[in-house]
Protein backbone atom coordinates (compact mmCIF):
# COMPACT_ATOMS: atom_id res chain seq x y z
CA UNK A 1 0.00 0.00 0.00
CA UNK A 2 1.72 3.55 -1.03
CA UNK A 3 -1.41 5.61 0.29
CA UNK A 4 -3.77 4.62 2.78
CA UNK A 5 -6.20 6.56 5.17
CA UNK A 6 -7.62 5.36 8.33
CA UNK A 7 -11.79 7.24 9.19
CA UNK A 8 -10.78 9.86 7.37
CA UNK A 9 -12.97 12.82 8.13
CA UNK A 10 -12.50 16.62 7.00
CA UNK A 11 -15.12 19.46 7.87
CA UNK A 12 -15.38 22.38 6.47
CA UNK A 13 -15.58 25.63 8.64
CA UNK A 14 -15.66 24.02 11.58
CA UNK A 15 -17.38 26.14 14.01
CA UNK A 16 -19.16 28.28 11.52
CA UNK A 17 -22.56 27.69 11.02
CA UNK A 18 -21.73 26.84 7.48
CA UNK A 19 -19.98 23.58 8.67
CA UNK A 20 -20.12 21.05 6.19
CA UNK A 21 -18.74 17.31 6.17
CA UNK A 22 -16.71 16.79 3.26
CA UNK A 23 -15.36 13.59 3.62
CA UNK A 24 -16.76 10.98 6.73
CA UNK A 25 -15.01 8.24 8.04
CA UNK A 26 -13.40 7.02 4.30
CA UNK A 27 -10.76 4.03 4.70
CA UNK A 28 -9.11 3.36 1.88
CA UNK A 29 -5.90 1.80 0.93
CA UNK A 30 -3.74 2.15 -2.88
CA UNK A 31 -2.05 -0.64 -3.90
CA UNK A 32 1.38 0.75 -5.06
CA UNK A 33 1.48 0.58 -9.06
CA UNK A 34 -2.30 0.91 -9.56
CA UNK A 35 -3.87 3.07 -11.72
CA UNK A 36 -6.96 3.82 -9.94
CA UNK A 37 -10.05 5.75 -11.57
CA UNK A 38 -11.89 7.87 -8.57
CA UNK A 39 -15.44 8.51 -9.31
CA UNK A 40 -18.78 10.73 -7.89
CA UNK A 41 -20.79 12.98 -8.40
CA UNK A 42 -20.22 17.10 -7.82
CA UNK A 43 -19.45 17.44 -4.08
CA UNK A 44 -18.85 14.21 -3.60
CA UNK A 45 -16.21 14.81 -1.75
CA UNK A 46 -13.39 13.57 -4.49
CA UNK A 47 -11.37 16.74 -4.90
CA UNK A 48 -11.40 16.99 -0.51
CA UNK A 49 -10.04 13.87 -0.37
CA UNK A 50 -7.14 14.17 -3.13
CA UNK A 51 -6.10 17.02 -1.28
CA UNK A 52 -5.16 14.94 1.93
CA UNK A 53 -2.80 12.57 0.00
CA UNK A 54 -0.31 15.37 0.10
CA UNK A 55 -1.04 16.96 3.16
CA UNK A 56 -2.68 20.26 1.81
CA UNK A 57 -5.68 19.37 3.35
CA UNK A 58 -5.28 18.48 7.12
CA UNK A 59 -7.52 15.64 8.68
CA UNK A 60 -10.53 16.82 11.29
CA UNK A 61 -10.03 13.57 12.31
CA UNK A 62 -8.29 10.35 11.08
CA UNK A 63 -4.94 9.78 9.33
CA UNK A 64 -3.39 9.75 6.07
CA UNK A 65 -0.67 7.33 5.53
CA UNK A 66 1.92 7.91 2.36
CA UNK A 67 4.84 5.02 2.27
CA UNK A 68 3.48 3.88 5.75
CA UNK A 69 4.36 7.32 7.18
CA UNK A 70 1.94 9.12 8.97
CA UNK A 71 1.81 12.47 7.60
CA UNK A 72 0.65 14.29 10.48
CA UNK A 73 3.10 12.98 12.96
CA UNK A 74 5.86 13.96 10.83
CA UNK A 75 7.32 17.81 10.41
CA UNK A 76 6.72 20.00 8.28
CA UNK A 77 9.93 19.61 6.37
CA UNK A 78 8.71 16.43 5.79
CA UNK A 79 5.34 17.09 4.67
CA UNK A 80 6.70 19.24 2.02
CA UNK A 81 8.80 16.38 1.24
CA UNK A 82 5.49 13.94 0.71
CA UNK A 83 4.40 16.92 -1.69
CA UNK A 84 7.48 15.29 -4.68
CA UNK A 85 5.99 12.05 -3.72
CA UNK A 86 2.34 12.60 -4.59
CA UNK A 87 2.27 14.79 -7.12
CA UNK A 88 -0.95 16.60 -7.51
CA UNK A 89 -2.84 18.03 -10.52
CA UNK A 90 -5.35 20.02 -9.45
CA UNK A 91 -8.50 21.36 -11.81
CA UNK A 92 -7.73 23.35 -15.13
CA UNK A 93 -3.88 23.29 -13.48
CA UNK A 94 -3.46 25.53 -16.66
CA UNK A 95 -4.18 28.42 -14.39
CA UNK A 96 -1.40 27.90 -11.40
CA UNK A 97 1.49 29.22 -15.03
CA UNK A 98 3.68 31.93 -13.89
CA UNK A 99 7.31 31.80 -15.32
CA UNK A 100 8.37 33.32 -18.22
CA UNK A 101 9.09 30.35 -20.17
CA UNK A 102 7.47 26.97 -20.71
CA UNK A 103 11.15 25.25 -19.25
CA UNK A 104 11.39 27.93 -16.44
CA UNK A 105 7.72 26.82 -15.18
CA UNK A 106 8.19 22.93 -15.51
CA UNK A 107 11.55 23.54 -13.39
CA UNK A 108 10.08 24.96 -10.68
CA UNK A 109 8.54 21.85 -8.78
CA UNK A 110 12.05 19.65 -9.77
CA UNK A 111 13.98 23.70 -7.98
CA UNK A 112 11.99 23.28 -4.87
CA UNK A 113 12.86 20.07 -4.61
CA UNK A 114 16.83 21.21 -4.43
CA UNK A 115 18.21 19.17 -7.18
CA UNK A 116 20.93 20.38 -9.46
CA UNK A 117 20.91 22.40 -12.89
CA UNK A 118 21.73 19.15 -14.52
CA UNK A 119 19.29 16.97 -12.83
CA UNK A 120 16.49 19.72 -13.26
CA UNK A 121 17.45 19.99 -16.71
CA UNK A 122 17.34 16.19 -17.29
CA UNK A 123 14.10 16.49 -14.92
CA UNK A 124 12.07 19.13 -17.64
CA UNK A 125 13.24 16.66 -20.72
CA UNK A 126 11.79 13.99 -19.54
CA UNK A 127 8.56 15.11 -18.50
CA UNK A 128 8.38 17.20 -21.82
CA UNK A 129 8.54 14.35 -23.52
CA UNK A 130 5.83 12.13 -21.25
CA UNK A 131 3.37 15.03 -22.17
CA UNK A 132 4.36 15.18 -25.82
CA UNK A 133 4.90 18.61 -25.32
CA UNK A 134 7.15 20.05 -28.70
CA UNK A 135 10.67 21.02 -27.54
CA UNK A 136 10.23 24.37 -29.70
CA UNK A 137 7.94 25.40 -27.08
CA UNK A 138 10.31 25.36 -24.10
CA UNK A 139 11.46 28.27 -24.67
CA UNK A 140 8.36 30.09 -25.55
CA UNK A 141 6.22 31.99 -22.49
CA UNK A 142 3.48 29.65 -21.26
CA UNK A 143 0.95 32.70 -21.33
CA UNK A 144 0.99 32.15 -25.59
CA UNK A 145 0.45 28.85 -26.02
CA UNK A 146 -2.81 27.09 -26.63
CA UNK A 147 -5.36 26.17 -23.85
CA UNK A 148 -4.48 22.06 -24.45
CA UNK A 149 -0.72 23.27 -25.11
CA UNK A 150 -0.89 24.88 -21.49
CA UNK A 151 -2.42 22.10 -19.98
CA UNK A 152 0.41 19.56 -20.79
CA UNK A 153 3.12 22.35 -19.14
CA UNK A 154 1.34 22.17 -16.22
CA UNK A 155 0.79 18.55 -16.17
CA UNK A 156 4.45 18.32 -17.41
CA UNK A 157 5.31 20.47 -14.18
CA UNK A 158 4.35 17.93 -11.54
CA UNK A 159 5.44 14.86 -13.30
CA UNK A 160 9.05 16.79 -13.69
CA UNK A 161 9.22 16.00 -9.51
CA UNK A 162 9.01 12.47 -10.58
CA UNK A 163 6.24 11.20 -8.01
CA UNK A 164 5.70 7.84 -6.82
CA UNK A 165 2.11 8.51 -7.13
CA UNK A 166 0.34 10.94 -9.68
CA UNK A 167 -2.89 11.95 -8.91
CA UNK A 168 -4.91 13.85 -11.31
CA UNK A 169 -7.88 15.95 -10.97
CA UNK A 170 -10.18 15.79 -13.89
CA UNK A 171 -6.59 16.17 -16.72
CA UNK A 172 -9.23 16.62 -19.54
CA UNK A 173 -11.78 18.56 -18.03
CA UNK A 174 -12.27 21.39 -20.91
CA UNK A 175 -10.72 20.00 -23.87
CA UNK A 176 -11.70 18.80 -27.22
CA UNK A 177 -12.07 14.78 -27.76
CA UNK A 178 -8.44 14.87 -29.48
CA UNK A 179 -6.87 16.44 -26.86
CA UNK A 180 -8.49 14.58 -24.32
CA UNK A 181 -7.69 11.37 -25.94
CA UNK A 182 -4.11 12.35 -26.07
CA UNK A 183 -3.50 13.65 -22.22
CA UNK A 184 -4.86 10.37 -20.93
CA UNK A 185 -2.76 8.34 -23.27
CA UNK A 186 0.25 10.63 -22.48
CA UNK A 187 -0.74 9.64 -18.85
CA UNK A 188 -0.94 6.07 -18.91
CA UNK A 189 2.05 5.42 -20.83
CA UNK A 190 3.82 7.44 -18.26
CA UNK A 191 2.30 5.09 -15.78
CA UNK A 192 3.54 2.09 -17.45
CA UNK A 193 6.97 2.93 -18.41
CA UNK A 194 8.07 4.75 -14.59
CA UNK A 195 5.72 1.89 -12.83
CA UNK A 196 4.04 4.86 -10.65
CA UNK A 197 1.01 4.87 -9.02
CA UNK A 198 -1.75 7.19 -10.46
CA UNK A 199 -5.24 8.28 -9.29
CA UNK A 200 -7.55 9.84 -12.16
CA UNK A 201 -10.61 11.85 -10.72
CA UNK A 202 -12.81 11.70 -13.67
CA UNK A 203 -16.89 12.45 -14.60
CA UNK A 204 -16.04 10.07 -18.05
CA UNK A 205 -17.15 6.33 -17.06
CA UNK A 206 -15.63 5.80 -20.56
CA UNK A 207 -12.37 7.80 -19.43
CA UNK A 208 -12.05 5.34 -16.56
CA UNK A 209 -12.92 2.07 -18.07
CA UNK A 210 -10.44 2.66 -20.65
CA UNK A 211 -7.42 3.62 -18.28
CA UNK A 212 -8.16 2.31 -14.99
CA UNK A 213 -7.62 -0.65 -12.94
CA UNK A 214 -9.84 -0.49 -9.98
CA UNK A 215 -12.25 2.27 -9.19
CA UNK A 216 -12.80 3.88 -5.94
CA UNK A 217 -16.76 5.52 -5.96
CA UNK A 218 -17.05 8.86 -3.91
CA UNK A 219 -21.01 9.28 -2.54
CA UNK A 220 -21.81 11.91 -0.16
CA UNK A 221 -19.17 12.11 1.82
CA UNK A 222 -18.26 8.40 1.68
CA UNK A 223 -16.36 5.96 0.27
CA UNK A 224 -19.08 3.53 -1.23
CA UNK A 225 -17.03 0.89 -3.23
CA UNK A 226 -13.05 0.70 -4.47
CA UNK A 227 -12.90 -2.63 -6.59
CA UNK A 228 -11.86 -3.69 -9.55
CA UNK A 229 -13.32 -1.95 -12.98
CA UNK A 230 -15.77 -5.09 -13.36
CA UNK A 231 -16.80 -5.58 -10.23
CA UNK A 232 -17.42 -1.53 -9.83
CA UNK A 233 -19.32 -1.37 -13.69
CA UNK A 234 -21.14 -4.95 -12.48
CA UNK A 235 -23.49 -2.56 -9.92
CA UNK A 236 -24.83 -0.33 -12.70
CA UNK A 237 -27.94 -0.13 -10.63
CA UNK A 238 -26.74 1.30 -7.85
CA UNK A 239 -24.14 3.52 -9.27
CA UNK A 240 -27.31 4.99 -11.40
CA UNK A 241 -28.56 5.53 -8.38
CA UNK A 242 -25.85 8.03 -7.05
CA UNK A 243 -26.34 10.02 -10.32
CA UNK A 244 -23.26 8.28 -12.06
CA UNK A 245 -23.17 5.82 -15.11
CA UNK A 246 -21.69 3.07 -16.42
CA UNK A 247 -19.37 2.94 -20.18
CA UNK A 248 -22.42 3.44 -23.06
CA UNK A 249 -20.92 0.60 -24.56
CA UNK A 250 -20.98 -1.75 -21.49
CA UNK A 251 -24.50 -0.61 -21.73
CA UNK A 252 -24.63 -1.80 -25.50
CA UNK A 253 -23.38 -5.27 -24.61
CA UNK A 254 -25.61 -5.92 -21.80
CA UNK A 255 -28.58 -5.11 -23.88
CA UNK A 256 -27.06 -7.76 -26.49
CA UNK A 257 -26.42 -10.39 -24.16
CA UNK A 258 -30.17 -9.76 -23.00
CA UNK A 259 -31.37 -10.51 -26.18
CA UNK A 260 -30.10 -13.63 -26.42
CA UNK A 261 -26.62 -13.15 -27.96
CA UNK A 262 -23.74 -14.75 -26.74
CA UNK A 263 -21.60 -11.90 -26.18
CA UNK A 264 -20.17 -11.00 -22.74
CA UNK A 265 -22.10 -8.70 -20.99
CA UNK A 266 -18.68 -7.30 -19.38
CA UNK A 267 -17.46 -5.33 -22.00
CA UNK A 268 -16.00 -1.76 -21.04
CA UNK A 269 -13.78 -0.29 -24.09
CA UNK A 270 -14.48 0.18 -27.52
CA UNK A 271 -11.42 -2.10 -28.18
CA UNK A 272 -12.60 -4.95 -26.10
CA UNK A 273 -16.50 -4.32 -27.65
CA UNK A 274 -14.38 -5.05 -31.36
CA UNK A 275 -12.51 -7.86 -30.09
CA UNK A 276 -15.86 -9.64 -28.68
CA UNK A 277 -17.18 -9.41 -31.94
CA UNK A 278 -14.54 -10.54 -34.01
CA UNK A 279 -14.62 -13.65 -31.05
CA UNK A 280 -18.44 -14.02 -31.74
CA UNK A 281 -18.03 -14.10 -35.60
CA UNK A 282 -15.15 -16.29 -35.68
CA UNK A 283 -16.91 -18.61 -32.97
CA UNK A 284 -19.82 -18.62 -35.32
CA UNK A 285 -22.40 -17.30 -32.28
CA UNK A 286 -23.04 -14.87 -34.56
CA UNK A 287 -23.91 -14.77 -38.26
CA UNK B 1 -6.66 33.98 7.26
CA UNK B 2 -7.75 35.84 4.25
CA UNK B 3 -11.41 34.85 4.97
CA UNK B 4 -11.15 36.07 8.44
CA UNK B 5 -11.45 39.79 7.99
CA UNK B 6 -15.42 40.82 8.57
CA UNK B 7 -14.77 44.67 7.24
CA UNK B 8 -17.30 44.72 4.68
CA UNK B 9 -19.15 41.36 4.97
CA UNK B 10 -23.05 41.72 4.89
CA UNK B 11 -25.06 40.04 7.57
CA UNK B 12 -28.56 39.80 6.08
CA UNK B 13 -31.60 40.23 8.34
CA UNK B 14 -34.77 42.51 7.98
CA UNK B 15 -34.40 44.63 11.09
CA UNK B 16 -35.09 48.07 11.36
CA UNK B 17 -31.18 49.35 10.68
CA UNK B 18 -31.20 46.90 7.64
CA UNK B 19 -34.71 48.23 6.11
CA UNK B 20 -33.23 51.80 6.47
CA UNK B 21 -32.53 53.88 3.27
CA UNK B 22 -28.85 53.05 2.76
CA UNK B 23 -28.20 56.76 1.94
CA UNK B 24 -29.19 57.53 5.21
CA UNK B 25 -26.87 54.69 6.77
CA UNK B 26 -23.97 56.37 4.97
CA UNK B 27 -25.14 59.96 5.71
CA UNK B 28 -25.58 59.01 9.26
CA UNK B 29 -22.33 56.95 9.64
CA UNK B 30 -20.29 60.14 8.66
CA UNK B 31 -21.83 61.85 11.28
CA UNK B 32 -20.89 59.68 13.38
CA UNK B 33 -17.44 59.65 12.90
CA UNK B 34 -17.20 63.22 12.67
CA UNK B 35 -19.06 62.99 15.98
CA UNK B 36 -16.36 60.43 17.46
CA UNK B 37 -13.61 63.22 16.71
CA UNK B 38 -15.24 66.09 18.09
CA UNK B 39 -15.69 63.79 21.66
CA UNK B 40 -12.82 65.54 23.72
CA UNK B 41 -13.92 63.89 26.99
CA UNK B 42 -15.06 60.72 28.32
CA UNK B 43 -18.85 61.31 28.62
CA UNK B 44 -18.78 61.77 25.03
CA UNK B 45 -17.73 57.97 24.40
CA UNK B 46 -20.41 56.99 26.79
CA UNK B 47 -22.51 58.62 24.37
CA UNK B 48 -21.37 57.21 20.96
CA UNK B 49 -20.81 54.33 22.96
CA UNK B 50 -24.34 54.04 24.51
CA UNK B 51 -25.72 54.78 20.33
CA UNK B 52 -23.52 51.96 19.02
CA UNK B 53 -24.78 49.16 21.76
CA UNK B 54 -28.35 50.58 20.30
CA UNK B 55 -27.55 49.83 16.93
CA UNK B 56 -25.78 46.44 18.09
CA UNK B 57 -28.91 45.34 19.88
CA UNK B 58 -31.42 46.16 17.24
CA UNK B 59 -29.36 45.44 13.93
CA UNK B 60 -29.29 41.56 15.91
CA UNK B 61 -26.19 40.96 14.46
CA UNK B 62 -23.77 38.63 16.66
CA UNK B 63 -21.91 40.29 19.63
CA UNK B 64 -18.63 37.40 18.45
CA UNK B 65 -19.16 38.42 14.79
CA UNK B 66 -18.23 42.05 15.68
CA UNK B 67 -15.62 41.23 18.12
CA UNK B 68 -14.17 39.22 15.60
CA UNK B 69 -14.03 42.60 12.91
CA UNK B 70 -11.47 44.22 15.71
CA UNK B 71 -9.26 40.95 15.69
CA UNK B 72 -7.41 42.15 12.34
CA UNK B 73 -6.61 45.14 13.47
CA UNK B 74 -5.40 44.60 17.32
CA UNK B 75 -1.88 45.35 16.13
CA UNK B 76 -2.43 48.79 14.89
CA UNK B 77 -4.94 49.01 18.26
CA UNK B 78 -1.84 48.27 20.48
CA UNK B 79 0.71 50.09 18.55
CA UNK B 80 -1.24 53.24 18.95
CA UNK B 81 -1.62 52.72 22.65
CA UNK B 82 1.62 51.99 23.57
CA UNK B 83 2.85 55.26 21.63
CA UNK B 84 0.49 57.59 23.09
CA UNK B 85 1.68 55.94 26.39
CA UNK B 86 5.10 57.94 25.99
CA UNK B 87 3.65 61.52 25.08
CA UNK B 88 1.92 62.60 28.27
CA UNK B 89 1.94 65.04 30.36
CA UNK B 90 1.03 65.62 34.53
CA UNK B 91 1.78 63.81 37.34
CA UNK B 92 3.38 60.75 36.81
CA UNK B 93 1.57 57.85 37.78
CA UNK B 94 4.61 56.33 40.04
CA UNK B 95 6.10 59.35 41.36
CA UNK B 96 8.33 57.08 44.13
CA UNK B 97 9.67 54.84 40.91
CA UNK B 98 12.04 56.94 39.47
CA UNK B 99 12.79 55.07 36.31
CA UNK B 100 8.84 54.95 35.75
CA UNK B 101 8.95 58.79 36.08
CA UNK B 102 8.22 58.93 32.25
CA UNK B 103 4.61 57.53 32.88
CA UNK B 104 2.38 60.20 33.44
CA UNK B 105 -1.81 60.52 33.34
CA UNK B 106 -1.65 62.12 30.44
CA UNK B 107 -0.31 59.33 28.59
CA UNK B 108 -2.48 56.83 30.09
CA UNK B 109 -5.45 58.66 29.72
CA UNK B 110 -4.32 59.71 25.65
CA UNK B 111 -3.69 55.71 25.12
CA UNK B 112 -7.28 54.80 26.65
CA UNK B 113 -8.72 57.84 24.10
CA UNK B 114 -7.23 56.45 21.08
CA UNK B 115 -7.92 52.81 21.95
CA UNK B 116 -11.68 53.82 23.24
CA UNK B 117 -11.97 56.12 19.59
CA UNK B 118 -10.80 53.22 17.32
CA UNK B 119 -12.82 50.52 18.81
CA UNK B 120 -16.00 52.69 18.48
CA UNK B 121 -14.95 53.94 14.90
CA UNK B 122 -14.37 50.32 13.36
CA UNK B 123 -17.31 49.16 14.94
CA UNK B 124 -19.57 52.10 14.35
CA UNK B 125 -18.59 52.19 10.72
CA UNK B 126 -18.68 48.16 9.68
CA UNK B 127 -22.27 48.43 11.01
CA UNK B 128 -22.60 50.18 7.79
CA UNK B 129 -21.79 47.26 5.75
CA UNK B 130 -23.11 44.52 8.01
CA UNK B 131 -26.55 45.60 7.57
CA UNK B 132 -25.97 46.72 4.09
CA UNK B 133 -25.16 45.01 1.05
CA UNK B 134 -22.55 45.63 -1.43
CA UNK B 135 -24.90 46.42 -4.22
CA UNK B 136 -27.32 48.82 -2.00
CA UNK B 137 -24.36 50.61 -1.16
CA UNK B 138 -22.75 51.35 -4.07
CA UNK B 139 -26.12 52.49 -5.08
CA UNK B 140 -26.73 54.79 -2.49
CA UNK B 141 -23.12 56.04 -2.83
CA UNK B 142 -24.00 56.22 -5.97
CA UNK B 143 -27.16 58.36 -5.58
CA UNK B 144 -25.62 60.72 -3.41
CA UNK B 145 -22.24 61.54 -5.04
CA UNK B 146 -24.55 62.31 -8.51
CA UNK B 147 -24.79 66.19 -8.33
CA UNK B 148 -20.75 66.27 -9.13
CA UNK B 149 -21.77 64.75 -12.88
CA UNK B 150 -22.08 68.34 -13.25
CA UNK B 151 -18.50 68.92 -12.83
CA UNK B 152 -17.87 66.39 -15.04
CA UNK B 153 -17.00 63.60 -12.81
CA UNK B 154 -17.69 60.05 -13.77
CA UNK B 155 -19.98 58.55 -11.04
CA UNK B 156 -21.92 56.29 -12.80
CA UNK B 157 -18.99 54.66 -13.56
CA UNK B 158 -17.16 54.90 -10.45
CA UNK B 159 -20.23 53.35 -8.91
CA UNK B 160 -19.81 50.56 -11.62
CA UNK B 161 -16.47 49.73 -10.51
CA UNK B 162 -16.81 49.71 -7.02
CA UNK B 163 -20.03 47.33 -7.43
CA UNK B 164 -17.62 45.04 -9.45
CA UNK B 165 -14.59 44.80 -7.17
CA UNK B 166 -16.75 44.52 -4.52
CA UNK B 167 -18.67 41.92 -6.34
CA UNK B 168 -15.07 39.77 -6.84
CA UNK B 169 -13.82 39.95 -3.33
CA UNK B 170 -14.94 36.09 -3.14
CA UNK B 171 -14.28 34.79 -6.44
CA UNK B 172 -10.18 35.94 -6.01
CA UNK B 173 -10.04 35.24 -2.56
CA UNK B 174 -11.55 31.39 -3.33
CA UNK B 175 -8.46 31.42 -6.43
CA UNK B 176 -5.67 33.13 -4.65
CA UNK B 177 -6.92 29.37 -2.23
CA UNK B 178 -6.26 27.23 -5.38
CA UNK B 179 -3.24 28.74 -6.62
CA UNK B 180 -1.31 28.58 -3.59
CA UNK B 181 -2.55 24.98 -3.21
CA UNK B 182 -1.58 24.02 -6.78
CA UNK B 183 1.85 25.62 -6.44
CA UNK B 184 1.97 23.98 -3.11
CA UNK B 185 1.49 20.57 -4.77
CA UNK B 186 4.38 21.41 -6.49
CA UNK B 187 6.63 21.80 -3.74
CA UNK B 188 6.65 25.88 -2.66
CA UNK B 189 7.19 26.97 0.58
CA UNK B 190 5.52 29.89 1.63
CA UNK B 191 6.34 29.50 5.69
CA UNK B 192 9.82 29.30 6.00
CA UNK B 193 12.88 31.58 5.50
CA UNK B 194 13.51 35.64 5.82
CA UNK B 195 11.24 38.07 4.55
CA UNK B 196 12.98 38.54 1.13
CA UNK B 197 12.33 34.69 0.35
CA UNK B 198 8.69 35.06 1.40
CA UNK B 199 7.92 37.82 -0.65
CA UNK B 200 9.53 36.10 -3.61
CA UNK B 201 7.54 33.45 -2.39
CA UNK B 202 4.61 35.09 -3.65
CA UNK B 203 5.54 35.71 -6.94
CA UNK B 204 4.18 32.29 -7.59
CA UNK B 205 0.91 33.30 -6.60
CA UNK B 206 0.68 36.55 -7.56
CA UNK B 207 1.64 35.99 -10.98
CA UNK B 208 -1.47 33.60 -11.90
CA UNK B 209 -3.88 35.71 -9.84
CA UNK B 210 -2.88 39.07 -11.98
CA UNK B 211 -3.71 37.34 -15.52
CA UNK B 212 -6.49 35.25 -13.98
CA UNK B 213 -8.13 39.17 -12.56
CA UNK B 214 -7.51 40.25 -16.39
CA UNK B 215 -9.17 37.27 -18.07
CA UNK B 216 -12.17 37.98 -15.51
CA UNK B 217 -12.54 41.51 -16.57
CA UNK B 218 -12.54 40.73 -20.54
CA UNK B 219 -14.40 38.26 -20.11
CA UNK B 220 -16.75 40.70 -17.56
CA UNK B 221 -16.74 43.40 -20.17
CA UNK B 222 -17.80 40.68 -23.11
CA UNK B 223 -20.68 39.39 -20.67
CA UNK B 224 -22.02 43.24 -20.36
CA UNK B 225 -21.72 44.11 -23.88
CA UNK B 226 -23.58 41.41 -24.71
CA UNK B 227 -26.20 42.50 -22.21
CA UNK B 228 -26.28 45.93 -23.98
CA UNK B 229 -24.73 47.81 -21.31
CA UNK B 230 -23.20 50.85 -22.77
CA UNK B 231 -22.65 53.34 -19.14
CA UNK B 232 -25.09 55.18 -17.14
CA UNK B 233 -26.80 57.26 -19.43
CA UNK B 234 -30.63 56.43 -19.86
CA UNK B 235 -30.64 53.75 -17.41
CA UNK B 236 -33.43 53.90 -15.18
CA UNK B 237 -33.75 52.30 -12.00
CA UNK B 238 -35.37 48.87 -10.17
CA UNK B 239 -35.15 50.07 -6.78
CA UNK B 240 -36.17 53.63 -5.64
CA UNK B 241 -34.84 55.12 -2.15
CA UNK B 242 -37.24 57.50 -0.60
CA UNK B 243 -36.55 58.57 2.89
CA UNK B 244 -39.45 56.82 5.33
CA UNK B 245 -39.99 57.58 8.97
CA UNK B 246 -37.77 55.32 10.45
CA UNK B 247 -35.12 56.79 8.41
CA UNK B 248 -35.83 60.56 10.24
CA UNK B 249 -36.28 59.22 13.72
CA UNK B 250 -32.82 57.59 12.98
CA UNK B 251 -31.25 61.26 11.85
CA UNK B 252 -32.60 63.13 14.75
CA UNK B 253 -31.14 60.63 17.44
CA UNK B 254 -27.98 60.40 15.63
CA UNK B 255 -27.97 64.34 15.38
CA UNK B 256 -29.58 64.68 18.64
CA UNK B 257 -26.24 63.25 20.08
CA UNK B 258 -23.66 64.77 17.37
CA UNK B 259 -24.96 68.44 18.78
CA UNK B 260 -25.40 66.79 22.82
CA UNK B 261 -21.09 66.29 22.44
CA UNK B 262 -21.03 69.44 21.47
CA UNK B 263 -22.38 70.93 24.40
CA UNK B 264 -20.62 68.59 26.43
CA UNK B 265 -17.62 69.83 24.84
CA UNK B 266 -18.86 73.33 25.09
CA UNK B 267 -20.74 72.91 28.90
CA UNK B 268 -17.94 70.21 30.32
Amino acid sequence: MIITTENLTYKYGVGTPFEKTALNNVSIGIEDGDYVGIIGHTGSGKSTLISHFNAILKPTSGRVYVDGEDLWQENKLKRIQTRFKVGLVFQYPEYQLFEDTVYNDIAFGPKNMGLSDKDIEQRVMMATEFVGLDKKYLEKSPFDLSGGQKRRVAIAGVMAMSPKVLVLDEPAAGLDPRGRDEILARIREYHQETKSTVLLVSHSMEDIAKNANSIIVMNRAECMMHASVKEVFEKAEELEKIGLDIPQITKVFISLNKLGYKVSPDIYTVEDARDEIMRCIKDGDVK
Amino acid sequence: MIKDITIGQYFPGDSVIHKMDPRMKIILTVVYIAALFMVKNFWGFLLTGGLLIVIILISKIPVQTVLKGIKPLLFIIVFTAFFNIFYGTGAPVFPDIGWLAWLKWGGLRNAAFMVIRIVLLITGTSFMTYTTSPVMLTDALERLISPLRYIKVPVHELAMMMTIAMRFIPTLTDETEKITNAQKARGADFETGNIIRRAKALIPILIPLIVSAFRRAEELADAMECRCYNGGDGRTRYKIYSFSLRDYIAAFIVLAVFVSIILINVFI
